[in-house]
């Protein structure tokens, strides 16, 4: 008997032309996820198969699935000889754990058969399975509409048995929309801006502003950390780390005051777009959401889109800050973005930020001031990290 | 390098690391062997713990060693519980090290009748509000004799005459970790201390309990320490907080004269700042090595972080807090709250430093104040 894990997905089979792109990137990123594992991925009529896994590594490929991208669920099953006797017993034994769990459970068997030199047809392996399966747990009985508990049996060239579907993260397969950048900046909502556009395909690539040495070594480890656990569903992610305190100083020294942060985070969006270009991305990704702080009044987002001509995505940008942190604590990051470290948006802050600041007047302070030659700077002394889910953890 | 941070750790002493490398590669018996060598092992860690309760005006028998502070400060707690089975009364300070903070906190929920007493705004124990929460049903009392952020020192036996008339069945315990041979032996029931506030290394401290003190102990095993508290003897690090204790008994008042040389001096330069304020007690009634200050208009962390840069290490608090999100609890029970706690820096000292130290760091916390109040919200 050998345990196997199937893996569905549904969206990409919307696809029409391009699906084998799709299905090719999948199978790809699920590789990538199982690296490490011993085990063998195929695709056979509209599923994938994870075969020959490495025993005491089961759960593991299990859990390391559930992040992957363009997969809709995953049974856990059991690959045996494909005698009927053998494939009854096999059945018994799932169903015991099932009813144990709960005695008076609904269930259907759900055959499929691709191997038609088999003795029975589906529907025939339905029926006798399931009539053998009343007999043996006299409190079950049968629904086949609503069934809690759908006993499967698959007659390949071995049979595949399983009564557990385990949903995942669904999505599309990161890679097959292209590459964006993400702004991270420590807090909570970043990651899940990042993650929400990774699960529609996106690759990540990923930058983040410090202001040395007035931010703590921890707050760094924190960014790369965060970019870590975002790894586990995004794949490796290329991590920028631009030192932003010369830029900072000039801004506050230069600039009104109340403007200081809607300047400043123009300069980061300038510098974000043009790591962007060198990394092959086309767009930026910010956690910002509509009114949470003053730099994410709608005036505010203009006057940030108006310094870069990439599209940028926001995908948090209707969600109120309980629901961001909701998400967060489902994808695990957020434990590591409360860790209480100053950021650089919170070393210098303006008592009073503008919340409806035109375009022409921003415009007419930033250029008041030459950014060219730090900006430059800024570039030359960025760090770049490739942040892998398998590095260690960090803090 | 300039440290100021000798409340979080201090540097091990050159004797007591010379003397722990002996006890590790020369003499690294196991203390409680059959052998003659490890039998007169056995003999030399007793001399130290003979020395060491000397230190404390205890008996040998009252010393137990443990692995620090947060152990004598858990096992305090919790052994002297398990020695008396009701759910007690249990009193300690709002501004106690998280050692002990902690583990009061989780009685609640076990039942027993937790309560935290608050301090005057110098950061010492508010007697009265302490006085009136004794009573008969009371079990155990743990009150911190140095505070480990802002130096305030409470008189432990005055407390623990006051305590053993209105609770006479309770066992008064005193977190000695930011005191112990820095200041006079205080009378009390449980005392605890750490080795690497000493320049001992870390990883050894001791619980002293008072003969006649029903108390259960800790860890289970082979026995060791009377019962109390289980485990293979540290020897390398007895042997060292030994020898660094030695030296600091030795020299009690000329290294306190000298640190507060370094602390008067700080203060006085910083003094000179515009919108900084002294937190805790009057710099001359305060602990010798510990100094808070507060500098308006910056965040302590981003202070630090810049002086950090220019080579003066200090902290905002103590360093087993600094994890912790939220306000600072021993300030907010001082009532140091708003931009005062925020912009809070501890300095704290050992007899290395010097004079010319202060006048560095305080003309780099300028320099790095310059900077900063640039930016202060106009």
């Amino acid at each position: 008997m050998e345990r196997v894990i199937l893996v569905r997905y549904t969206e990409i089979h919307l696809k029409g032309l391009n699906r084998p792109f799709f299905e090719a990137k999948l199978i790809e990123n699920i590789k990538g996820a199982l690296r490490g594992i011993h085990c063998k991925v195929h695709r056979e009529q509209g599923r994938i198969y994870v075969t020959e896994i490495s025993e005491d590594r089961f759960d593991e490929a299990m859990e390391r699935l559930k992040k992957v991208f363009g997969i809709h669920s995953i049974s856990p099953a059991l690959g045996v000889d494909k005698d009927w006797n053998c494939v009854v017993e096999t059945a018994f034994s799932l169903m015991e754990k099932q009813v144990a769990a709960k005695p008076d459970l609904s269930f259907k068997v759900f055959a499929r058969r691709s191997d038609k030199n088999y003795f029975m047809n589906s529907d025939e392996i339905n029926r006798e399975l399931g009539h053998l399966v009343l007999e043996k747990f006299p409190t079950v009985h049968v629904d086949i509409h609503k069934p809690e508990v759908a006993l499967s049996v698959e007659i390949r060239e071995k049979a595949y048995i399983y009564a557990e579907e385990i949903p995942c993260a669904n999505g599309m397969p990161v890679g097959s929309a292209g590459r964006a950048m993400l702004l991270v900046s420590g807090g909570i909502d970043s990651p899940v801006a990042g993650y929400m556009m990774a699960k529609r395909g996106l690759n990540l690539s990923a930058v983040h502003f410090y202001s040395y040495p007035y931010t703590s070594e921890r707050a760094r480890d924190k960014v790369v950390e965060l970019t870590r656990l975002l790894s586990a569903y995004a794949g490796p992610i290329r991590l920028h780390l631009v030192p932003f305190t010369d830029i900072q100083m000039t801004i506050y020294d230069n600039c009104p005051d109340k403007e200081t942060t809607v300047i400043m985070r123009r300069l980061m969006m300038e510098i974000a777009e043009k790591i962007a270009v060198n990394d092959g991305a086309r767009a930026l990704i910010t956690g910002e959401a509509l009114g949470q702080v003053a730099s994410q009044t709608l005036e505010s987002l203009c006057v940030t889109d108006d310094a870069v001509s990439m599209p940028v995505f926001r995908p948090l940008i209707g969600f109120d800050k309980d629901e961001i942190m909701d998400y967060s604590r489902r994808i695990g990051t957020y434990d590591t973005s409360i860790l209480p470290y100053e950021d650089c948006c919170t070393v210098f802050v303006p008592k009073h930020p503008v919340t409806r600041p035109e375009v022409a007047d921003i415009r007419a302070s930033e250029e008041a001031v030459d950014f060219t030659e730090l900006v430059e700077k800024a570039m030359e002394e960025t760090e770049t990290l490739i942040v892998k889910a398998s590095d260690p953890k960090l803090i | 390098m300039i440290y100021f941070d000798n409340s979080a750790t201090t540097r091990v002493s050159t004797e007591a690391a010379e003397t722990a490398l002996r006890y590790m590669t020369e003499q690294f018996f196991n203390p409680a062997a059959a052998y003659t060598p490890a039998v007169r092992l056995e003999k030399e860690v007793n001399a130290a713990r003979a020395r060491l309760a000397a230190a404390f005006r205890a008996d040998p028998s009252e010393l137990i060693f443990t692995s620090g502070g947060t152990e004598s400060n858990n096992v305090a707690l919790s052994g002297t519980l398990a020695a008396r089975r009701d759910k007690c009364r249990i009193i300690t300070s709002a501004v106690e090290h998280p050692s002990v903070y902690e583990p009061f906190t989780a009685m609640k929920s076990e039942g027993y009748d937790v309560v935290f007493i608050g301090v005057q705004p110098d950061g010492r124990l508010n007697e009265k509000e302490f006085s009136e929460a004794l009573t008969a049903n009371t079990g155990f009392i743990s009150i911190m004799h140095v505070n480990n952020e802002v130096g305030a020192i409470n008189d432990i036996s005055s407390l623990y005459r006051i305590a053993k008339e209105k609770a006479p069945n309770a066992v008064f315990h005193s977190d000695g970790v930011q005191a112990f041979i820095k200041q006079p032996a205080v009378n009390c029931d449980m005392y605890s201390f750490s080795g690497h506030k000493l320049h001992a290394p870390k990883g050894v401290g001791g619980l002293f309990v008072k003969r006649g003190v029903r108390f259960a102990g800790g860890q289970l095993g082979g026995g060791q320490e009377s019962g109390l508290r289980s485990g293979t003897t540290n020897v390398p690090g007895v042997m060292a907080l030994n020898a660094a204790a030695a030296d600091y008994v030795k020299n009690r008042e000329e290294y306190t004269e000298r640190m507060f040389a370094v602390k008067k001096r700080l203060f006085e330069n910083l003094s000179r700042i515009r919108d900084v304020r002294l937190n805790g007690p009057a710099v001359e009634d305060g602990a010798a090595y510990i100094l808070n200050m507060s500098f308006l208009g910056v965040r302590g962390e981003v202070l630090l972080h810049s002086l950090m840069d220019k080579g003066l290490l200090v902290s905002t608090g103590s360093a087993c807090a600094a994890r912790h999100r939220g306000k600072n609890r021993i300030l907010n029970a001082m009532g140091v709250t708003g931009e005062r706690q925020d912009g809070a820096i501890r300095f704290s000292f050992c007899p290395d430093n010097t004079g010319e130290e202060a006048d560095t760091a305080a003309q780099l916390i300028e320099d790095s104040l310059n900077i900063l109040r640039r930016f202060r919200r106009r």
